[in-house]
């Protein structure tokens, strides 16, 4: 047997300590899933022999060859028994099954064949009953445990002093450790009922809902990107929200359920049921050109069958998606007939992940004030288009050759200086040669190319001087050049794009101001178009294409050596969007046209090093839609030919000109509101499309069988009188009676948040493969009060999550200490039994909000959009579509809890990753615990975890300047430090100093280390050198592990 | 009972089903330093290889621009693809479109022993071609990048499973002792058709978190957080974790806990990461005569720079080293991306294969050359090709691997692989065998499942092997 199923295949620790009789679910079951049921179980696909073992009708009965494989009470006449004690050939199971049983599992078969061969259905499988308590008295949790720990010769160990159960309490219901003073409270509360005011009082905070949302986030894969290829962004974060609140609010689970599941079809749904409803969408989608998409179709169901199997049934069925389930009763058809109910989710395999259709269904959250006001502003900006589009067509149709031959090019100018405010170098290419990088690698003559390049500041404004000549210029020109050495998106340099927040110009210190602008259109940020440049708004910036024409207010006339200023205001709260590679130009043509901008067209038309100066583009200015539209009769002119046309005249008729600045103005004042207004991805309902069993997942099948919406067969029925089963049925279905799986794999999971480890710790296979629970009695009984409580139950109703909390954490068993003993740890090595309390390192979330909390960094604030803590430059380099750098968030944004940072699948913000976050690509129900030496990098060198270091000094400086090491240790530990352990920090308080004063320019460079603010009181060195002390106390074991 | 004891006793009866359970888990396999044993222990049979570096073509390079060669092809350039080839057959951009031959767009010529064909755009690989062994009977299951990765790399296109790296420090463990035992580089090209790759890729899936890739960067600290912040010079550093190992040791002295013990050996770890990857990524002490020859500059992060550092990181007992060079996704200018892709590959790709060869190294390290998957004989737009899953090329070349062979072919086309047809499975299955690992006995418990890694499927290759 191989190490690997040595360790992972361990006996379960209920079979190792059990004494006889012989029982099937406990000793058995666990025995022929692994090692017979492949070949001698559910499957008929991979059936050998025609023999199945998981039956005892079947099992029981005369073989061909007229052998019997289990004769009760005769293991000397079953076939079973004499092949499994056989040698050689015959031995089962066989050498190519890479299986081998123990001599005692051969004996517990032999004994249970010889006691009757009692078959047991699968414990999970049966209705929750109630188990009657061991003892009436006290808490039923304690009661079971203690009945059993009394069999097994133990007891509850006892209870942990009041700081540790403080601690424990607060990291389990909070995530956040406690104050001082709240534990200094507790400590001094003599009262009987102390613990339970502490756990009620811990309950209510909105910190608790924080922390309880965590792992069901990871379950429900929520994430604010698509997971797929480009990995965009989506606006999913209300649904988070929606899950906060549902914890703080106690919501039933069953309404919790029905509301996700099906929230969409609820009778008169609310917006909150609709928010609800984004669970569905919380799949991985993919954007990427090419895709088949069936083929996605097929991905997108199947991971929801996987996912709402793991959180509601416990159970995995993905193994059912290629054929019958090998171990457990599910059927390949119960796969397909569980995806038909999200047959009706309107979707496209491939899923638009840009521009205004992206992420199809979106629910926008408007107040109804708010939609009274943009109803009134989309009334008006189509009323404005609309006069200028029939004013537009009455004189078109007297124009019928309009465009004629003027020329109205871009005059690309050679600036004379060009200066940044805020820390990047400006270089001007005007005759100088310029390497570029944008589908290869030239070097050419930069004619007026400005290039940023060193420091890359958060936000920056450029000044460019022209000196254009004596001229007349009724228009201004910004073209942005592509470069694959900029990594937001080939434009600026940083973030996923450039924000030009605002532009303008002067000359003779006299304003010249913009009326209109506009650029060529990408249909990706369709919240940043043109106008956002010129609206006076510092909050709103053009985001969207690459060129940007700027029409003057009236004709700039220039002198021979008149110098016109431009300024280009890059302000936006995205860090670092900040231009990269431009080049300006001036119109003196009536009009000029933007949309030559365009790249390509660009470097077509730059090509040819012979062209003196850059003012002759390759459509002489005018939209090739346009000059080949034209070419054609008015009434074969294509739709998209049409539409150039008609914009090219509205852009370019003199006597159009106000009505179109009308209406380039409303239609932003309309968009700038429809923006600033949240939106989630939501569940529409539409025909549903036809489910068929996809033997092997092969998805370009299509002569299979057509199943219609069904739980798995053996669990039940849906009962809907002939009428197709929707998704509120299913959800219905899952919190019924008839369902014994969801409340167990709840109550278990939910066990698992208190104790470490679930009551069977296979949190995500209930099913024959999962470990059989440790106290069977208890999960049961916890299932039974969570669905209907009784005891202590004043103010609980049916599926209270809080309940269920508040019963384990009030019982004995949650507050023992964790110390074990020798004997204990001999017997109960991994605390299965719980005669003591367990240890374990809080999750990624956690160590983070505890350095924020301890330090004061830490910004309470509940809900609200995805947040972005820093995180390395570079870190996204492995990314594309768009290429994109980690553009950290601002103020309070950066010290948020860690439940709100945004979740980024392909590239999870590393002090997630490394400390064991999931992902969440795939449902994910339980989380591993590593200790690793990239954690420890982590916490002593990322960034977040300095500056919470340096704070955190401060803090305790500013509450005990005499003594602030013992200060910040009672702050993080909630205890004053030992001798022994004051000593190790005051000697590296020592020598921190010494250096420091040595060297003062170490000191502000560790003082620099982010943003919060820091007080100019304190001499640097003497910071510094407690900064040095708080970082150690960060990263001792002790703050981030829960006792 | 010693600690050491009980903590793998707890090891031994954890699974990873909870919070202490992974905790001992992690405990009993961390010692002092980063070398570790495996799972596989002894080999389930001898090993040829010790070490993989996978030189991945992100992107899905064309095997008709590179080594199959296919010159009826070239004659059918322009001619309808038959319909019996690629009726009911997957595909992507071209879906709905006319599918026509797209002749070779660069000649091939005549390299090594065997005059091996291969595209003349990469002569310093054929200077090598007597050391390869040329798959040209490559097939997969998924025809866009995100999911042929993620297969590739894991086997299963469900996020969540264990990379490939993964897979062999679990079961081999590591020998090197102050560098992770899984490292990974990624470096860009010059075309701009650079396909995302996620970290997904070289993630240890269900597997302990210890197990994943490292990626190292050259933007930025080589390894995330491998610098001191700023203002932290080494010494204040190693008192720093002095104090926190002195303080960690005073709790372990009460709580008994051996996951304080692990989480002082970490930080040590740390320490020594710390003074190891800085000196460990500056190739610019590398002889000129090296750095020519792979035609390296230091510092640039180049795919020709992460060649010599995967040479280096091989060197001090890296278990497995992937390079990911991206902007192989030619769905237009085949012709002239190609010459990139080779001005940026060729050269270091031979380099690697000389240098270990001139070190002794190459007789048990496994070097693989190959994407994600391949390129189809149709054209697309008329001057590049889409993505193709029914037949492309690998290169294999070391440890357990014949050399101077090639094995498996496609058709006429280039189209459909025909003769000795090699899956991803059956690819990581070889791969394995060579390292001593039996695909079929490398499992994990997942899900009720003993979880082979590999997936359900996949044979050794076995005429390829030494």
């Amino acid at each position: 047997m191989s190490v690997a199923r040595f360790l992972f295949a361990a006996v379960a620790l209920s079979a190792t300590l059990a004494a006889a009789p012989v029982s099937f679910n406990r000793d058995i079951r666990p025995i022929m899933s692994d090692t017979c049921l492949r070949c001698h179980g559910p499957d008929k696909s991979s059936r050998m022999a025609n023999l199945r073992l998981d039956l005892r009708e079947e099992a029981t009965k005369a073989l061909r060859n007229g052998r019997t494989p289990i004769v009760p009470g005769d293991p000397d006449h079953s076939e079973i028994i004499t092949r499994i004690f056989a040698t050689g050939a015959r031995i089962m199971p066989p050498e190519f099954a890479h299986k081998t049983l123990t001599d005692a599992q051969k004996q517990t078969l032999k004994r249970w064949v010889a006691e009757g061969a009692v078959y047991e259905g699968h414990w999970a499988y049966q209705p929750v009953r109630r188990p009657e308590p061991p003892v009436l008295a006290g808490n039923p949790v304690d009661a079971f445990i203690e009945a059993r720990l009394a069999r097994e010769g133990l007891k509850f160990s006892a209870e942990a002093d009041r700081r540790t159960l403080l601690r424990r309490a607060s990291f389990d219901l909070t995530g956040l450790p406690p104050t001082p003073a709240e534990v200094t409270a507790f400590q001094n509360d003599k009262s009987p009922d102390a613990w339970v005011k502490v756990v009620d009082r811990l309950m209510a905070s909105s910190h608790y809902a924080e922390k309880q949302a965590m792992h069901w986030l990871d379950a429900v894969r929520y994430a604010d990107s698509a997971g797929f290829h480009g990995d965009n962004l989506w606006p999913a974060w209300p649904y988070r929200d929606y899950v906060l609140k549902a914890f703080r609010d106690n919501k039933p689970f069953d309404q919790f359920t029905r509301e996700q599941l099906a929230g969409d079809l609820m009778p008169n749904a609310t917006v909150e049921q609709k928010i609800a409803s984004a669970y569905n969408r919380m799949n991985r989608y993919s954007a990427e050109g090419g895709l088949q998409p069936k083929e996605y179709l097929a991905k997108y169901g199947a991971d929801r069958v996987r996912t709402l199997s793991a959180v509601w049934l416990g159970s995995t069925m993905g193994c059912a998606e290629c054929h019958d389930h090998k171990f457990d009763p599910f059927a390949s058809k119960d796969f397909y007939s569980m995806k038909a109910f999200f047959a009706d989710i309107k979707e496209t395999g491939l899923m638009p992940d840009r521009g205004a259709d992206a992420w199809g269904s979106k629910l926008l959250l408007a107040t109804p004030e708010q939609q009274r006001q943009l109803d009134a502003l989309t009334a008006k900006a189509d009323a404005a288009r609309r006069e200028l589009d029939e004013k537009a067509k009455a004189l078109l149709a007297k124009a019928p050759n309009y465009v004629g031959t003027a020329d109205r090019s871009w005059h690309w100018q050679k600036p004379v200086s060009a200066r940044a405010a805020a820390g990047s170098v400006l270089k001007i290419y005007n005759d100088e040669m310029v390497e570029s990088s944008i589908n290869g690698f030239e070097r050419k003559r930069g004619d007026g190319l400005i290039v940023a390049s060193g420091p890359i500041p958060s936000n920056d404004t450029y000044t460019v001087e022209l000196r254009p000549g004596a001229g007349k210029w009724t228009a201004l020109g910004l073209d942005l050049h592509s470069d694959e050495v900029l990594p937001g998106n080939g434009l600026a340099r940083g973030a996923d794009r450039f924000v030009l927040t605002e532009v303008d110009a002067e000359m003779n210190g006299r304003k010249l101001p913009f009326v209109l602008a506009t650029a060529n259109k990408t249909d990706v940020h369709v919240d940043a178009p043109a106008m956002a440049a010129i609206d006076g708004d510092p909050s709103t910036g053009w985001s969207e294409g690459h060129m940007l024409g700027l029409r003057f207010g009236s004709t700039v006339t220039t002198a021979a050596d008149s110098v016109i200023t431009v300024r280009l205001h890059q302000d936006s709260p995205i860090r670092r969007a900040v231009i990269g590679r431009f080049r300006v130009a001036l119109s003196n043509a009536e009009y000029s046209w933007p949309y030559l901008g365009d790249s390509g067209k660009q470097s077509k038309a730059r090509t040819d090093e012979n062209q003196a100066v850059l003012n002759v583009d390759v459509e002489h200015g005018v939209p090739f839609d346009v000059t080949e539209g034209f070419k054609a009769e008015p009434d074969k002119r294509t739709e998209r030919q049409q539409k150039a046309i008609l914009d090219f005249f509205e852009f370019t008729t003199p006597e159009l000109q106000p009505l179109l600045i009308a209406a380039e103005q409303t239609a932003w004042e309309r968009t700038r509101f429809f923006w600033s207004i949240p939106r989630v991805v939501t569940t529409e309902t539409t025909e549903p499309a036809i489910t068929r069993i996809l033997p092997r997942a092969d998805w370009m099948n299509e002569t299979t069988e057509i199943v219609q919406p069904a739980v798995p067969a053996f669990l039940g029925k849906v009962e809907t009188g002939g009428r197709r089963a929707t998704r509120l049925d299913l959800a219905n279905w899952l919190v019924s009676a008839q369902n014994p799986l969801t409340a167990r794999a709840y109550a278990n999971r939910t066990w698992r948040e208190f104790f470490g480890m679930g009551i069977t710790k296979s949190l995500d296979d209930l099913g024959s493969q999962g470990e059989a629970p440790v106290h069977p009695e208890l999960l049961d009984w916890l299932a039974s009060e969570f669905v209907q409580p009784s005891y202590d139950a004043a103010g609980a109703h049916a599926w209270d999550m809080k309940h269920l909390v508040r019963t384990i954490v009030l019982s004995k068993a949650y507050r023992q200490t964790s110390m074990s003993t020798p004997a204990l740890d001999e017997k109960d090595p991994d605390n299965r039994l719980i005669a003591r309390q367990s240890r374990f390192r809080v999750d990624a979330e956690v160590v983070h909000d505890t350095a924020l909390q301890v330090s004061g960094l830490l910004v309470d604030q509940f809900g609200g959009p995805p947040v972005k803590p820093v995180a390395p430059a570079g870190y996204l380099f492995a990314m594309n579509f768009p290429k994109r750098d980690y553009s950290e968030s601002r103020g309070a944004d950066l010290y948020r809890r860690g439940v709100y940072t945004e979740w980024q699948r392909t590239f999870l913000h590393p002090a997630l990753l490394n400390f064991d976050a999931p992902t969440r690509e795939e449902c994910a129900v339980n989380r591993t615990n590593s200790n690793t030496p990239l954690q420890a990098l982590d916490l002593l060198n990322d960034p977040i975890f300095v500056e919470a270091s340096r704070v955190f000094a401060q803090r305790a400086l500013a509450a005990n300047p005499k003594n602030p090491i013992d200060e910040a240790f009672r702050l993080a530990e909630d205890r004053l430090p030992t001798a022994q352990e004051r000593r190790i920090l005051l000697g590296l308080h020592a020598e921190s100093l010494k250096q420091f004063r040595a060297d003062p320019k170490a000191a502000e460079a560790l003082l620099s280390v982010g943003e919060a603010p820091r007080p100019k009181a304190v001499a640097a060195a003497d910071l510094a050198a407690l900064t040095a002390v708080t970082r150690a106390i960060l990263n001792l074991h002790e703050t981030i592990t829960r006792n | 009972m010693t600690n050491t004891e009980l903590c793998r006793r707890s090891f031994l009866r954890a699974g990873l089903g909870g919070i202490s359970g992974s905790l001992a888990l992690n405990s009993l396999l961390s010692a002092q330093n980063l070398a570790s044993k495996g799972v596989v222990n002894p080999l389930h049979h001898a090993a040829k290889a010790k070490r993989v570096i996978f030189l991945y073509q992100a992107g899905g390079p064309s095997h008709l621009e590179t080594f199959d060669y296919k010159p009826q092809l070239a004659k059918l350039d322009g001619k309808p693809m038959p319909e019996s080839l690629t009726k009911g057959q997957q595909i992507a951009q071209l879906q709905g479109k006319d599918l026509v031959c797209f002749g070779p767009q660069h000649k091939f010529a005549r390299f090594g022993k065997n005059g091996e064909q291969l595209c003349e755009l990469f002569p310093h690989i054929g200077s090598v071609v007597d050391d390869l062994c040329i798959v040209r009977s490559m097939t997969t299951e998924q025809i866009n990048h995100d999911p042929a990765h993620t297969i590739m790399n894991t086997g299963s296109i469900i996020p969540g499973r264990p990379s490939m790296g993964s897979w062999l420090l679990y079961g081999l463990g590591s020998e090197a002792e102050n560098l992770p035992g899984f490292v990974v580089l990624v470096s860009n090209g010059k075309g701009g058709q650079m396909q995302p790759i996620a970290a997904r890729q070289w993630s240890a899936g269900l597997l302990p978190s210890k197990f994943q890739g490292v990626k190292f960067n050259s933007i930025g600290d080589p390894v995330l957080y491998i610098n001191n912040p700023p203002g932290v010079n080494a010494k204040l550093q190693e008192q720093s974790i002095n104090a926190v190992n002195a303080m960690n040791k005073i709790g372990y002295g009460t709580l008994k806990d051996p996951e304080i013990l692990t989480r002082v050996a970490q930080y040590e770890l740390a320490f020594k990461m710390q003074t190891s990857v800085p000196d460990l990524v500056d190739v610019s002490k590398e002889p000129k005569s090296v750095l020519d020859m792979y035609g390296a500059n230091p510092g640039d992060g180049s795919f020709a720079s992460n060649c010599l550092l995967a040479r280096k990181l091989a060197e001090r007992g890296v278990r497995f080293i992937q390079l990911y060079h991206r902007d192989w996704d030619h769905h237009g200018g085949v012709k002239a991306n190609m010459e990139f892709k080779a001005q940026e590959t060729d050269r270091a790709t031979a380099a690697l294969i000389k240098d270990l060869k001139q070190r002794g190294m190459l007789d048990d390290t496994l070097v693989i050359w190959g994407g994600e998957f391949g390129r189809t004989p149709m054209s697309q737009g008329g001057d590049g090709r889409d993505h193709h899953i029914k037949g492309f090329t690998y290169l294999m070349a070391g440890g357990g691997i014949k050399r101077g062979i090639s094995y498996g072919a496609t058709d006429d086309f280039g189209y459909a692989a025909q003769e000795n047809v090699v899956t991803v499975h059956d690819f990581h299955a070889t791969m394995l065998h060579v390292l001593g690992i039996d695909h079929k006995r490398l499992s994990v418990k997942f899900q009720g499942l003993d979880a082979r890694l590999t997936g359900i499927s996949g044979d050794v290759v076995r005429d390829i092997l030494v």
